[in-house]
């Protein structure tokens, strides 16, 4: 047991197995079907339940979990305080995101890394809600990790090959905004608003609200709305495929609404730790 | 139940020790240490000013880079780094400078068993090259357990893989004092019998432990009379005299 | 500690909290005469300590262990690989430990902590890698673990072993059969009729460790010894001291990297007894643990 050579066999291939029966894709979506059930059984207007708690972490100055089925993700807010010291000075505060995920929020092992898409548009989405001139010169972290990424696992398994952006397709990131803005409220950061983020996929005519990864993998277009509900104000519109005009207007309003829902349950998340401690 | 070693030595022996200080020029202090075909060589480059992030600035930081013999280093490496930092940091004192970093650089010249114990006692002598002021000096010993329960000391490579257990011990050097025979005890011990680093890899018996123990100070004294007379023997004969 | 003086003098003036951040090390020994810890535990005792099985579904095993609010995710995932000519019958275990900048302000992004490698190595040399042979010579189980820090707050490694012993004792290998010289998935269900690809490895669905470790942390201060510290304990007091023990009573680990104190035999000692102690309270969490997961 002594003296052991040192990790030599990790630079070694090795593979999942896999199921070999589902070599062929599955027929998910098939012409005007309006009848089809949607892998985890929603309709198609209807949201995964969400779950969201606060405080999940004691070291940071703020936290929050969020559960959308499978999805489940924490964000921890550090701050404010003292911007890195090559930074100029700033009359406002500055915002700092970072998304990364574990090597299991996946079904096929990844790398974990840190996802710079996902980092940027989290804070793009998130910087319009927050007051950054109530803390000038100084700097709020906001750490994402992603635990599980939603998704049914058996279409994945086979598909990550194809589909190699799939593995970090929008589907965790409204869960990230969501919870990213309920992690800022735990931290005490001035906010204009929470900011709630919901997508739609849009499947030939149908749309589905709140996709899951396999979902999104026959998609010909997605739409992500993240909005300060009670302002009716919309801080990042992001459109990706094919839309008709119809079809545009019916997915923002239906995910307006969506998300007016979604800040309540936010709100009550809130309300219910703040009168937990008042006890 | 003897245990045969290879190159005749008895259980408690130690390989030929060599030691040779201020070896390089450009640094503040260096020194290389042998334990038969172990060899390290650790450089001293400070204190200079500033200390990184997230370290105390109102203490001098030590600062240790090591370096394989080939290759890039890796998690074995890296915990090497950590132990030799923090054992460091308990030998020296880090209050004179405060707001100052010094760098330690080991570089591996050859790796025949015991490394991190001859690296140890390197960056030890290297210290003490370059002036950093220390509490006392630290002696690191590797003790070895075999699959009967026997314990050998300083072993090579060869042996190191065919043992169960092994304990990388460090202990603080004697003290030359002039105050009478049993001041410095503490609890009952002398101050050269506590552990400042422990790192054992493999299961033993707890019993086992404090056999390895036992022997490992007894060596510790032989390696710290060694590392005196090789640091004095470069001191000019009024200094030594004085000290 | 510059000041000891100066804040014996200030200590009666001053409000609690405004003491406890300028003079951490003098409020800590206040609390230690009297043998009471900030948290208000006594010095020897451990926090609190939950293991719940099973939180992340996409892996073969996992396990979610919190030590007071230090939490652990550890997830277990299995692939295949040939094993090395050397050792034809050996499988691999890869232990990574991460720590994500969500766990603690210390930790930036694209900067991984320096504690990380450290515990990774620590745990590699812990659990030992034990019948992971799936054909003999051809293929191997390649056994990932990756333990997550989602909370920092003391005694990482020791959250990290529980998590990492738990996960394992959750792990349910899959089954799998050989299919043209690559190891396939059995699918569900089709375990139980199909008897044309016989599963490879029908009996060995769970994995046995052989002794299980269970280790404590515990400060050295003066003559005080703090078991299972906190990170503030930690940062104040420096002297750590880790040891490992299994289940037979066997020393695996006993880990003291430097420190001001230096340990004697009585304080090492003392340490193992702690150890010892605390490994039958693991132990039976463990067992509740896994009982638990069995009724459900």
């Amino acid at each position: 047991m002594a003296a052991k050579p040192s990790t030599t066999t990790t630079a070694k291939a090795t593979y999942s197995p896999i199921d070999p029966t589902r070599k062929t894709r599955p027929p998910i979506f098939s012409g005007s079907d309006v009848d089809w059930l949607r892998p985890d059984s929603r309709g198609f207007h209807q949201c995964r339940p969400a779950f969201f708690r606060t405080g999940a972490v004691n070291s940071a100055s703020g936290s929050a979990y969020a559960e959308f089925g499978n999805t489940k993700v924490i964000v921890s807010v550090f701050g404010p305080r003292e911007s890195k010291k090559a930074m100029m000075y700033s009359n406002i505060g500055r915002l700092n995101c970072n998304v990364s995920h574990t090597t299991f929020a996946t079904p096929i092992r990844g790398q974990g890394s840190d996802h710079k898409d996902f980092s940027s548009m989290l804070h793009k989405a998130l910087e319009g809600a927050i007051i950054l001139e109530t803390f000038p010169k100084t700097t709020v972290d906001v750490f994402a990790l992603v635990l599980e990424s939603g998704g049914s696992i058996r279409f994945l398994v086979k598909q990550v090959d194809e589909l190699d952006t799939l593995w970090f397709a929008v589907g965790d990131l409204p869960v990230v905004i969501s919870c990213a803005s309920v992690a800022l409220a735990d931290a005490g950061i001035m906010m204009y608003d929470l900011v709630a983020s919901v997508s739609v996929s849009c499947l030939g005519k149908n749309l589905l609200i709140d996709p899951v990864l396999e979902e999104e993998s026959y998609q010909d277009g997605s739409l992500m709305i993240a909005c300060m509900p009670s302002r009716y104000e919309v801080t990042q519109l992001t459109v990706t495929g094919e839309w008709s005009t119809p079809h545009f207007n019916e997915a923002m309003q239906l995910c307006l609404d969506a998300s007016a829902k979604l800040g309540k349950i936010m709100r009550s998340c809130l309300k219910e730790a703040a009168s937990d401690e008042q006890e | 139940m003897e245990v045969d070693r290879a190159d005749g030595r008895n259980p408690n022996q130690l390989r030929p020790l060599a030691c040779s200080c201020s070896i390089l020029h450009r640094a503040h202090g260096s020194a290389s240490w042998s334990q038969g075909d172990t060899k390290v060589l650790a450089a001293v480059y400070g204190p200079k000013a500033g200390t990184k992030k997230n370290e105390n600035p109102e203490k001098a930081s030590i600062e240790v880079i090591w370096k394989p013999r080939t290759g890039q280093i890796g998690k074995p490496e890296k915990e090497y780094e950590m132990i030799l930092k923090r054992t460091l940091q308990s030998i020296c004192i880090l209050t004179i400078n405060p707001n100052t970093t010094t760098s330690v650089i080991i570089q591996v010249v050859h790796d025949d068993g015991a490394l991190l114990p001859c690296a140890i006692n390197a960056a030890c002598a290297a210290l003490v090259d370059a002036g950093i002021p220390m509490k006392h000096l630290a002696v690191a010993i590797c003790c070895c357990l075999a699959e009967s329960g026997y314990c050998i000391l300083d072993p090579t490579k060869l042996e190191e893989q065919k043992m169960k257990a092994f304990a990388y011990l460090v202990f603080p050097n004697s003290i030359l004092s002039v105050l009478p025979e049993g001041s410095s005890l503490v609890q009952g011990e002398p101050m050269e019998h506590g552990i400042i680093t422990s790192v054992t890899h493999g299961a033993m018996s707890v019993d086992d432990y404090f056999h390895c123990l036992e022997r490992g100070r007894a060596a510790s004294a032989k390696l710290s009379d060694f590392l005196r007379r090789s640091l004095q023997s470069k001191l000019p004969a009024d200094l030594s005299k004085a000290g | 500690m510059g000041l000891p003086n100066a804040s014996e003098d200030l200590s009666s003036e001053m409000e609690v909290d405004a003491f406890r951040r300028l003079f951490p090390l003098r409020y800590f020994e206040r609390h230690l005469a009297e043998s009471i810890r900030p948290d208000a535990r006594p010095l020897s005792r451990a926090r609190d300590t939950t293991i719940s099985m099973g939180a992340v579904a996409s892996a073969d095993g996992s396990a979610l262990a919190k030590i007071g609010s230090t939490t652990m995710l550890a997830a277990i995932k299995m692939e295949v690989m040939t094993p090395s000519l050397e050792s034809p019958d050996e499988g691999c275990v890869s232990i990574d430990f991460h720590m994500p900048p969500i766990c603690s302000p210390l930790v930036r992004p694209g900067r991984p902590a320096e504690a990380a490698p450290v515990v990774a190595k620590q745990l590699s040399d812990t659990i030992s890698r034990h019948e992971l042979s799936l054909v003999g010579g051809k293929a191997a189980w390649m056994v990932y673990l990756d333990i997550y820090c989602l909370d920092a707050d003391g005694a990482l490694f020791d959250a990290a072993l529980l998590s990492a012993v738990a996960a394992f004792s959750n792990l349910q290998i899959p089954t799998v059969s050989l299919d043209d010289g690559k190891i396939v998935m059995l699918p569900e269900e089709q375990k139980e009729e199909n008897s044309e690809k016989e599963p490879v490895n029908k009996e060995k669905r769970k994995l046995t460790l052989g002794g299980i470790p269970f280790s404590l942390t515990c400060i050295l201060h003066k003559n005080y010894i703090l078991a299972d510290p906190t990170s503030e304990e930690e940062s104040i007091m420096e002297t750590l001291v880790t040891v490992v023990l299994d289940s037979s009573n066997q020393l695996v680990s006993l880990y003291k990297p430097g420190g001001a104190v230096l340990a004697y035999t009585s304080a090492v000692q003392d340490c193992i007894a702690l150890t010892r102690q605390r490994v039958k309270e693991l132990h039976q969490i463990l067992e509740e643990a896994i009982s638990g997961m069995e009724i459900d």
